[in-house]
């Protein structure tokens, strides 16, 4: 175990950079969601940021900066591991230059994933296309982490207590 | 602009990628899972694959509100759904749609043993949005989809008989939509079970094999009468016919020796059955397959759905008038039987017929052979009509509904394969001449 509880795997796949969907919830407990199009995972775990477009994720946007509450996936392609986060205090900021590196390293970390379903890295950088100027950073510490990859073990918390 | 529609989405709905799903609990704490399936139910509804008990499960059930977001697996367009549980179906026509499709869409992925459907959740599609975004060009439409429904319908108009119209189908198949293997299977309501009648593409015609209501694609799109597609190689749906043994030495096993194999691919990669209908009742099952993965997209099963129903429209009519047959024409003399005899041995307990030891056909197929063969050697008949063998309570018939002309077909296309001595030709429409070129003996085995 690792310092959050995450299990050394499955905390290196979030840090490599895989599949990230995000999803929250508004006042009268609708969902949204949208699929980031970057992530950094730093301290061990402890400090998940995602990148999503305001424009495509208008009220995924609004509900998190009005509820806080972020549930995040992260999901390997080929091999269906996947495990997923959850906070309520997560904090929102417009992506800067400094984001750019991060950003770059997530994409070419996915053309590799999702090519290795079958699907050309042209359809990934369509996927994440995205302006440096129309994204949003979420940052948030996990409160909460389960494993939910399809099987016997799916939805097992691997830390945390709240739901 | 205007709204996205359900029916311009479709394409993100064939499982080659899978759909996220956000729902939200009680407590107000959202989830986010992956959706293996978000199946096309109707232009207002969604069914969700529902596999495993989760918290997307606990949610639904407290909450029935969800918002899913598929992506488009040529162009990457997103397209977001919001959505509302309405109910489960655990069987029935939707189910095993999803359920085959699901059984693909696992063997794809590696998850056999994994994914399995407990039920379709069915969601009312409240709203669709288009996401902005920077999708590729997409693929240019499909053409010549309306045109193959064009000639089939025009083929089928032309059709003065059920073999035409079995051919007119498979041929439409093989020249518009590039379809290699095909056959057409008819209910025997009485057996429940479905016969082949017609097919194109395979090494042995396989008419007359046998497949039982829910066995394989076939069983399952007749039993539930709803299309069932499968788009990748799985073992969940293989036909395999069962192994029959012998536990008597000196009479033949009716079961086994009776048997006519199957003639589908022995590895098929896609295949796709439709149910063939009309007035709500099940004909037979229209069926194409390949030993390529991707190779029935929505729109090849929109189209065979539309040639079944103008084959189904055109089996009933046919059917109606060859039931009043036109006037009889003169009769032709028969050729002389020359040769050494033929013998025809009749099994009463299945109604199975063996030409020269050699099996031939059994059932209603088989009852009507003999009794053609009867009235041959006694009578010295050679034409009947349809009418009359309707009405003849030996060949017992199963009911009214029962398809004769099928029947028939079956009959006809048996003999051909078997040789030239013993034939059956259309004489008109619901008449028709017995050819018999040897001498003839009957043997009947009670």
């Amino acid at each position: 175990m690792t310092a959050t509880g995450l299990p050394p795997d499955l905390l290196a796949m979030m840090e490599r950079g895989v599949s990230v969907i995000a999803g929250s919830r508004d006042a009268a407990m609708r969902p949204s969601i949208m699929r980031a199009l970057g992530s950094k995972v730093e301290d061990g775990g402890h400090t998940v940021t995602i990148f999503v477009s305001r424009r495509q994720s208008r009220q995924l946007v609004q509900d998190i900066a009005a509820t806080g509450h972020v549930a995040v996936v992260f999901s390997e392609p080929s091999s269906h591991r996947t495990v997923q986060v959850k906070a309520r205090r997560a904090v929102l900021r417009n992506a800067e230059a400094a984001d750019e590196p991060v950003l770059a390293r997530y994409l070419t970390s996915m053309e590799h994933e999702i090519q290795q379903v079958g699907f050309a890295p042209r359809l990934t950088r369509a996927m994440l296309a995205h302006k440096l100027e129309d994204l949003v950073a979420i940052t948030f510490e996990p409160e909460v982490a389960f494993d939910q990859t399809p099987g016997p073990r799916a939805g097992t918390r691997l830390f945390g207590s709240s739901a | 602009m205007n709204a996205t529609a359900l029916g311009d989405i479709r394409p993100c709905l064939e499982g080659a990628i899978p759909a996220v799903m956000a729902t939200c609990a009680a407590d107000g704490m959202p989830n986010v899972a992956y959706i293996s399936q978000v199946y096309y139910a109707d232009e207002r509804h969604v069914a969700l694959s529902f596999q495993f008990f989760n918290k997307t499960r606990q949610n639904i059930l407290a909450n029935p509100r969800a918002t899913v977001l598929v992506i488009h697996p040529q162009t990457a367009a997103y397209y977001r759904l919001h959505i509302r549980y309405l109910r489960t179906e655990t069987e029935g026509p939707l189910f095993e749609g999803m359920k085959a499709q699901l059984a693909g869409i696992a063997s794809h992925t590696g998850m056999q043993g994994v994914f399995r459907l407990l039920g379709s959740d069915v969601y009312e599609v409240e709203r669709i949005e288009a996401l902005e975004g920077e999708p590729l060009p997409g693929p240019p439409p499909r053409s010549g989809m309306l045109t193959a429904v064009r000639r089939c319908s025009e083929r089928l108009a032309r059709c003065a008989s059920l073999d035409e119209a079995l051919n007119a189908v498979l041929a439409t198949l093989s020249d518009f939509m590039g379809v290699q293997h095909a056959m057409v299977l008819m209910l025997d309501s009485a057996a429940q079970r479905l016969y082949t009648v017609a097919s194109c593409g395979y090494a042995t015609s396989g008419v007359g094999s046998e497949v039982g209501m829910g066995q394989g694609v076939i069983g399952v799109a007749a039993r539930e009468k709803t299309p069932v597609r499968i788009t990748h190689m799985t073992n969940a749906y293989l036909y395999s016919q069962a192994m029959r043994s012998s536990f008597e030495a000196n009479v033949p096993d009716l079961e086994a020796v009776t048997e006519i194999p199957y003639p589908g691919l022995a590895e098929p990669r896609s295949q796709l059955a439709v149910p063939v209908l009309s007035a709500g009742r099940l004909l037979g099952v229209l069926f194409a397959e390949s030993p390529n993965d991707l190779q029935f997209g929505f729109e090849d099963e929109d189209m065979l759905v539309a040639m079944a129903g103008h084959l189904g429209a055109a089996i009933d009519l046919m059917q109606a008038s060859t039931e009043s047959p036109e006037a009889a024409a003169p009769a032709e003399r028969p050729p002389a039987a020359a040769g050494a005899p033929l013998h025809v041995r009749h099994f009463a307990a299945n109604d199975s017929v063996f030409l020269d030891d050699g099996y031939l056909i059994k059932g209603v197929a088989g009852a009507i052979l003999w009794k053609l063969l009867k009235d041959f050697v006694r009578h010295g008949r050679t034409e009947f009509s349809n009418r009359e063998l309707r009405l003849d309570t030996s060949i017992r018939l199963p009911d009214v509904t029962d398809n004769l002309e099928a029947r028939l077909v079956l009959l006809r296309r048996r003999l051909a394969e078997h040789g030239p001595n013993l034939r059956i030709e259309k004489t008109g429409r619901g008449r028709f001449r017995l050819v018999v070129l040897r001498p003839v003996v009957l043997d009947e085995t009670p």
